[in-house]
């Protein structure tokens, strides 16, 4: 046999590929893919927000070097400003009520023998796997000034008597982006905290109240705790993710009223995809958001999540 | 712990009862508003039921426009892009699939090696990947726009597919990673000390045993792709090429459009993902805590 010199190194399917020859080979399509749709697009997003990029240039495919003239330009537009200030407190609130929601009904879940827990258990998945821009449309059907089913409810129990324009006024309008989110983004929240809650040991709870802890202290000296670490995570996870927001604010608000619900993705979207279809100041207001997130992601990498080695 | 006693069990009720009525309470306006005709949910602006009941919004929708049904006698205003929702149908069928597969399949080989292969530069593609999934896609959408209009991938599927693979492929690896680590060593030692490969055992023994871990995985990725809006809406414009929810929101803003067509229409494009949701539960709890906590 031609290839059996080799000896013992020999298998069926002939000399078997060093460990690390091996590591490239079954991770060629991971990388190619991560280069081509990953990697290079995060590079050419720098590359085009120094360029003029707009539609005749796109047309000619020549895009002129234009400096940190569209970094100056976003930085010294107010509407970038707002759509950035407007992105934090979204994120702040609905981040920050989120957590303390999750928490309740992650305890609340717990409760094992308590059957509405176990219909709540079943249906907490739910509002996951709602499309975000069928979310967004069904409560702007909601908000609806005329036929909407909030101001439906609050009729019903006589808790108004004019409707209200919920998504149509200023002072209102980031609230109604606020809670449909908050409705599609908690599911996640309670499902690592649930799981978290059920890899407390129990005899820790039974110690605390055989000592007469009451249940707001064995809450507060047990199990807030031992939650930290997942709390924490999830910070990390649902900031990065609220800053990106996008399909509830295309449903539901379309940045307005007037400019009052402008966030982040939605500026770079509207400069890139809408008039004045200006790309390159729409990839320079993305790489500030992407930095944004980076930072958070180094944060998380660097010291949250443990690392297989 | 000690049980509740009568009062404190009352309580959880409540609160339970509150948590699943704010969970339903989206789908069920939803499905009251599509089960009815405009003239009836305009009819009266402060009852909370319609005083009748109808499919025909779903009839309209789902005969591409063809039967309108008694209550669209008036007016049939149905956009083009409704008309056409087989195709936006199969176009979101055929890109969540392909999208599950290809990155189920190059997830899995990635996964192994670094949970396997003792190279130091596994550790760093791991930091890659974690560190890759939080890339927003905006900053993603903006080059790859002009590349694929270079590449005149725009208005395909294929543009999507490979945008999306790409995007989820991180998240990917990132959970399937702590799974496979969970699968003794030993079993690959077993088979190859039997004449196996790295590959054939990668195959024969890792990828059997993490059945559970790609069916939570493969679950979390069709529904995100079955969901995502950003990608297709950027990439494909015209209407034989989107996919449900570049049609649902191609309707945002669109003031001729009744609100029950949408509302059915929202229920037709989330039915597959709640489905599968409500099917796979425990898989897709298990993918989702795996891909955040664990390592």
């Amino acid at each position: 046999m031609p290839g059996a010199t080799k000896g013992s190194d020999n298998y069926r399917f002939g000399r078997e590929m060093s460990p690390r020859l091996l590591g490239v080979v079954m991770n060629l399509p991971t990388l190619l893919t991560l280069a081509l749709v990953l990697a290079y697009p995060i590079i050419y997003a720098g590359f085009l927000s120094f360029h003029r990029v707009a539609l005749g240039d796109l047309r000619r495919g020549v895009y002129p070097y234009v400096g940190l003239s569209n970094y100056e330009r976003i930085l010294s537009d107010p509407l970038f400003l707002l759509a950035l200030k407007n992105t934090l407190v979204f994120t702040a609130v609905t981040v920050s009520a989120e957590v303390v929601l999750a928490i309740a009904i992650a305890l609340l879940l717990d409760q094992k023998d308590i059957w509405t827990s176990r219909v709540t258990r079943f249906l907490i998945l739910l509002p996951y796997a709602v499309p975000p821009i069928a979310n967004g449309l069904i409560w702007a059907f909601m908000y609806n000034f005329e036929s909407g089913f909030l101001n439906r409810i609050l009729f019903t129990f006589g808790i108004i008597s004019h409707p209200i324009n919920w998504a149509g006024h200023p002072s209102t309008a980031m609230l109604a982006l606020t809670v449909p989110y908050i409705w599609r983004t908690l599911p996640f929240a309670i499902l690592l905290l649930h799981a978290a809650l059920a890899g407390i040991n129990r005899e820790l709870f039974e110690a605390a109240a055989v000592d007469g802890a009451t249940a707001w202290q064995r809450f507060r000296h047990i199990t807030l705790p031992l939650l930290m670490p997942v709390v924490v995570v999830l910070l990390v996870l649902r900031t990065s993710f609220a800053f990106t927001v996008f399909e509830e604010v295309l449903a539901i608000t379309q940045g307005g009223p007037g400019d009052a619900t402008w966030v982040a993705v939605w500026f770079s979207y509207k400069r890139s995809f809408a008039p004045p279809f200006d790309i390159g100041l729409g990839a320079a207001s993305a790489w500030v958001l992407a930095i944004i997130v980076g930072v958070l992601a180094i944060a998380y990498v660097k010291t949250l999540y443990r690392r297989i080695t | 712990m000690n049980r509740p006693g009568a009062f404190a069990r009352v309580l959880l009720h409540v609160a339970n009862i509150a948590v699943i009525v704010f969970f339903l309470l989206p789908i069920a306006a939803a499905l009251i508003g599509a089960l009815q005709s405009e003239k009836s949910l305009q009819a009266t602006t402060r009852a909370l039921f319609p005083q009748e009941w109808s499919l025909d919004n779903f009839r309209v929708i789902l005969s591409g426009g063809t039967q309108t049904g008694a209550i669209f006698e008036q007016a049939t205003y149905l956009p083009a892009n409704v008309k056409k929702i087989y195709n936006a149908i199969a176009n979101s069928t055929i890109i969540a699939v392909s999208v599950t597969l290809l990155t189920l399949i190059f997830a899995s080989l990635s996964a192994y090696t670094i949970t396997r292969l003792k190279s130091r530069w596994m550790g760093w593609l791991m930091s890659v990947n974690v560190f890759a999934r939080f890339v927003p896609i905006i900053v993603l959408m903006i080059p790859l726009y002009v590349m694929f209009r270079q590449l005149n991938l725009l208005n395909s599927i294929w543009g999507v597919i490979i945008a999306l693979t790409g995007f989820l492929l991180p998240y990917g690896v990132i959970i399937l990673v702590p799974y496979f680590a969970t699968i003794p060593q030993e079993l690959d030692d077993a088979a190859r000390i039997d004449g196996c490969s790295r590959f054939m055992a990668f195959l024969r023994v890792t990828l059997p045993l993490s059945a559970p871990a790609l069916a939570s995985y493969g679950a979390i990725v069709f529904i995100i792709a079955w969901n995502d809006l950003l990608i297709p809406l950027i990439l494909n414009n015209r209407s034989e090429f989107m996919t449900l929810p570049v049609v649902i929101a191609s309707l945002v803003g669109d003031v001729h459009v009744f609100h029950n067509l949408m509302m059915a229409i929202c229920l037709i494009a989330m039915a597959p993902s709640v489905l599968l949701v409500l099917l796979l539960r425990r898989f897709v709890v298990q993918g989702l805590s795996a891909g955040a906590l664990k390592g």
